[in-house]
């Protein structure tokens, strides 16, 4: 209905019969958690926009109002959702038109006169967007990848304190893992380095070496939204929970572009990448490469910083160790189990997954003081401080470390992803079953092995489909409503600062 | 037919605030027109037991843990003993609670139902549905709200708001607006000559000796293209409240113009955003920050400014802007909650909540200003017109009769067919069953839990009533003698409503007085 048409409706207000039963209240009160499935997905059919400012300037008025009133309401009319008529006082021929102001005395009209524009700002499910299945099924292998991973740490954590496992290999294994990870993403921050020095090389060049280091994972996120230039345009469709902070949205969507990183990842860093055709000028080009020769120079810097650092802390966790162990011993065991349990449930809970690349969040480094917690308790109940050096080793490798890589994986390669997602659950339901079988490997334990990582994948997917699914259709209850009591969300253009 | 009513809040004087002068002007005119009213709040700091205000106003203040911004602990029980007290004790027939977030409200509220009696309730605030505590408030809104005679909302859009949040059925809301006593603000220039109230207000004031030489008080009447235009602020300086916009305007407005000068009043977590921005800008010497000011005060620095602003993000009714309205004051605000229904288009210039449309606004407004194409002269009498307690009294006593049956269903709802009420479980006026069980088929339909949930909470109180009517006997509590009455000067009142208005005034004024003492 468009206003026009409503407009010859006003008379049958007017004439509104008062036998007629009291409508019934609009749907959001007569039973606010039941919405219609098709309200939810069809986002724009409900909502009503903002009335236009200036039809509220010609309701505000002053005296010229019981001109423009009659059209202005049955405007009103026709914008009600589910176009109830709500004027319930008689037949009232001759009396002014009520008006939605509270400094005019309306001598006619009770106090508690309920005018058919009752409601009618109100806003119902406005910008609810649907969920689609396959994206939500996709975004979920981060948690099942989170998951996957605390599950390894507490079976190698088990291994270690049932004596089955040498420390000194979980650790070796886990730092070689870390050292292939931490190669890969300096070649990700390298290749980064190559597309954001390209277009404009002097920035490069005047940039402090202590200021680039911490600037790397800055510049790599740059360059994700250097790599999708349509992704800033066009392709501003959310993508599945869009679980990500505003800032990272664009770089979030490029875990699903596969073409993108994909030919992104068979570029070397000297060769221009296919994803460079939107810089066309050769000239810039060959300008960028005398830069990456000098560019090299704090690269090289940064990771002789980073290995310098690494060395650092695996010098202090060796003397730490004694201290560590000690830490808690006099805890009862009892106690020791219960508080990692939570702190590690706090870890999951508490986690970051929204893949952004930007800075530490609270929520987030809660996560990972959580965990680390957890892995210095539990290292209170192991034999020897080699003992203790290793799992606290192991621990920041799989909470500090291993979620880094995993986020830049998932920004740069989504075959990637999806191979480490499976590798994980295979690894935690392989682990969960040796130790839940307590046999070695080779003695029979193989079984319960191939067993337990059968079920923990097959648990996984069945739990990703059917979480997202549950999710999906729990979307039917969404009801959110919004009205001018709203406290407004302020425009503020940010200029007054400078 | 006078009744004997009991306003209950959580906030009250000496606290200072809207709810509170709106419980205080509204009691007084109530016992104006012949009816009795006592108050019943909390304990505050230096102010417990029983309390004569004006008027014979009787506050009690009952003894209660206060946990969060003078709101009391929630305890849904342990109210009932002495609140049933008062009640016998001061024969109370209607309870009328104030405020969604006073618990006292909401219990005296369940009480009154369990003892039978008609209850009121006035809602102040705006509410999203958002955020947890909106939803933990609505959700306590819901169950006292479940068995309530009437509901009052300040402004159209606190009724839609309140009918929301609480599931009831709008002709059960009623829209009574709040109001100013013009008297104590008035214009520093009136047409008419000056009465004996203005020139005791235009006495120097303390705060008047900090005034700088730009202003020395309200300038001519007429302005000219280089006269100093001074826009006044005065509000808490909270993110609800704007602040927020009005720090990024004001650079703008004052770059905009040499001319403009502001004042600001008013303290909060953001004043040091906003002290911040005038180092960083040098602006020191055109925006003078006077910090908290005392609601008697507020008339004093209104008077000093042509253009009140008001960047508000949420207002239920905005009593501020219709007290400068009353002092002559051209106002600049946003367009949110019911700021929209307050005040007519000529006495203001509405923005949307965005940087650059108050910017746009309140240039438009000293463009008028300068133009003199707006007579602020005339606002002070027009808003008189436009509010008054008394009105609002008279309408709230309407209220009264409506759901104590001293006027019909249906006078009192409209022509509307009584028999097809608005559900089976809730009557109307006259008729809202206190039968035990008709009130538990109110609440049971909550929620699926919250109404078994309440439902016990219902039956325990009904229990708890019946224990204390067998171990505290009604007949063992004695019967309060009321406030002797001033018979000659009510039937004055009723013969001269200007005379009424003075006296209101002068007791309003009286009450400060007696603040100040304390």
């Amino acid at each position: 209905m468009t206003p026009t048409q409503a407009v010859p409706n006003a008379p049958i207000i007017h004439n509104y019969n008062f036998n007629q039963k009291p409508p019934v209240p609009s749907r959001p009160f007569t039973d606010p958690s039941r919405l219609a499935p098709e309200d939810a997905f069809y986002a724009h059919s409900p909502p009503r926009t903002r009335p236009q400012p200036s039809e509220s300037y010609s309701e505000l008025d002053g005296d010229a109002v019981t001109t423009s009133i009659p059209s202005l309401r049955g405007s009103a009319s026709s914008r009600r959702r589910r176009g109830r008529d709500r004027h319930r006082s008689g037949s009232r021929r001759g009396k002014k038109a009520w008006q939605k102001l509270l400094w005019v005395k309306q001598k006619d009209y009770p106090d508690n006169y309920t005018d058919a524009s009752f409601l009618s700002r109100l806003q119902w499910n406005r910008g609810v967007r649907p969920y689609d299945f396959w994206p939500l099924v996709a975004d979920s292998t981060v948690i099942v990848q989170h998951i996957s991973s605390v599950a390894i740490f507490v079976c190698s954590f088990v291994g270690i304190y049932q004596q089955r496992v040498s420390p000194v290999s979980v650790v070796s294994w886990g730092s070689a893992s870390t050292v292939l990870g931490w190669v890969l993403w300096d070649f990700w921050v390298g290749q980064a380095g190559v597309l954001r020095s390209g277009p404009e090389p002097t920035n490069v060049l005047n940039k402090d070496q202590g200021e680039f280091i911490n600037g790397s994972a800055v510049s790599s996120s740059t360059s994700a939204n250097v790599l999708t230039p349509s992704s800033q345009s066009s392709d501003l469709r959310p993508i599945g929970l869009g679980l990500s902070l505003p800032p990272v949205t664009s770089s979030t969507q490029k875990g699903h572009r596969h073409s993108h990183s994909q030919a992104s990842m068979s570029s070397g860093p000297s060769v221009p990448s296919p994803t460079l055709s939107h810089n066309p000028s050769h000239s810039l080009l060959n300008a960028a490469h005398p830069a990456t020769t000098l560019y090299n120079s704090p690269r090289t810097h940064q990771r002789l910083a980073t290995v310098k650092s690494a060395i650092l802390i695996y010098i202090a966790l060796h003397g730490l160790s004694p201290i560590l162990k000690s830490l808690t011993e006099s805890t009862t065991p009892d106690s020791i189990w219960a508080m990692s349990c939570w702190l590690m449930g706090i870890n999951i809970f508490f986690f970051d997954y929204s893949g952004g690349l930007g800075g530490v969040r609270f929520p987030a480094s809660l996560s990972t003081n959580a965990a680390l917690m957890a892995s210095t308790v539990l290292a209170s109940r192991l034999p020897s401080t080699t003992h203790v050096f290793s799992l606290t080793l192991f621990s920041i490798e799989v909470f500090g470390l291993f979620p880094v890589f995993r986020r830049h994986l998932r920004h740069m390669s989504w075959r990637g992803h999806i191979l480490l997602t499976l590798a994980l659950m295979i690894g935690a339901g392989t682990g969960l079953g040796l130790t839940i079988s307590g046999k070695p490997f080779w003695g029979g334990g193989w079984k319960r092995a191939i067993a337990g990582a059968v079920i923990w994948a097959m648990g996984s997917i069945v739990g990703m489909g059917g979480c997202s699914w549950w999710l999906i259709g729990l979307q039917r209850y969404k009801n959110v409503v919004r009205g001018p009591w709203d406290p407004a969300r302020p425009v503020i253009r940010g200029g007054g600062w400078d | 037919m006078p009744y004997n009513i009991a306003m209950v809040s959580d906030f009250f004087f000496p606290q200072p605030g809207g709810v509170e002068s709106h419980i205080y002007q509204l009691s007084t005119k109530l016992i104006d027109r012949g009816h009795k009213v006592v108050i019943i709040t909390h304990a505050y700091e230096g102010r417990t037991g029983i309390r004569y205000l004006t008027n014979g106003l009787k506050v009690y203040h009952v003894p209660f843990l206060v946990i969060y911004r003078e709101s009391t602990f929630p305890t849904v029980f342990s109210f009932f003993p002495i609140f049933r007290n008062i009640i016998l004790r001061e024969q109370v027939e209607i309870v009328h609670g104030h405020a969604s977030l006073s618990s006292m409200c909401h219990e005296a509220i369940l009480h009154a139902r369990t003892m039978g009696l008609r209850t009121v309730f006035t809602d102040h605030s705006l509410f999203g549905f958002a955020d947890a505590g909106s939803i933990l408030t609505n959700k306590l809104l819901k169950f006292t709200l479940s068995d309530v005679d009437h509901v009052i909302g300040v402004s159209h859009t606190c009724k839609e708001n309140t009918v929301l949040r609480a599931s009831l059925d709008p002709l059960m809301v009623s829209v009574i607006p709040n109001a100013v006593v013009a008297e104590n603000f008035e214009p520093l220039y009136t047409t008419k000559p000056s009465s004996s109230t203005s020139s005791t207000r235009s006495t120097p004031h303390p705060l008047r000796g900090t005034l700088t030489s730009y202003d020395a008080g309200r300038p001519s009447l007429r302005l000219g293209p280089t006269d100093i235009i001074t826009i006044v602020v005065i509000s808490r300086l909270f993110y609800n409240k704007g602040t927020d916009l009005l720090i990024a305007a004001i650079p703008r407005i004052l770059a905009s113009d040499p001319n403009v000068r502001f004042i600001i009043a008013g303290s909060g977590p953001k004043a040091i955003d906003l002290e911040q921005m005038l180092e960083r800008r040098v602006l020191q010497d055109k925006v003078e920050l006077l910090g908290p000011v005392r609601h008697e005060e507020v008339r004093d620095i209104m008077v000093r400014g042509h253009i009140y602003l008001h960047p508000s993000l949420t207002e239920a009714f905005g009593t501020v802007i219709v007290e400068a309205a009353s002092c002559g004051l051209y106002v600049v605000c946003t367009q949110v909650g019911g700021i929209p229904e307050v005040l007519p288009q000529r006495m203001t210039e509405f923005a949307k909540p965005e940087e650059d449309d108050i910017v746009r606004a309140t240039q438009e407004a000293i463009k008028k200003l300068r133009a003199n194409s707006i007579r602020t002269e005339g606002f002070h009498e027009q808003v008189k017109k436009y509010y008054s307690w008394t009105d609002v009294a008279e309408r709230t006593e309407r209220v009264y009769d409506g759901i104590t049956g001293a006027i019909s269903e249906e006078e009192f709802y409209g022509e509307v067919n009584v028999t097809a009420s608005w559900s089976g479980a809730r009557g109307r006026t006259g008729v809202q069953s206190f039968a035990l069980i008709d009130r538990l088929k109110r609440y049971y339909g909550c929620g699926i839990w919250a109404g078994k949930l309440f439902c016990m909470c219902v039956i325990i109180d009904y229990l708890i009533f019946q224990m204390l009517e067998l171990f505290w006997p009604r007949e063992s509590i004695d019967i309060c003698r009321n406030w002797p009455k001033k018979v000659e000067m009510e039937q004055e009142q009723e013969q001269e409503d200007e005379t009424e208005l003075e006296l209101g005034g002068m007791s309003g004024k009286g009450f400060g007085r007696r603040l100040r003492t304390q």
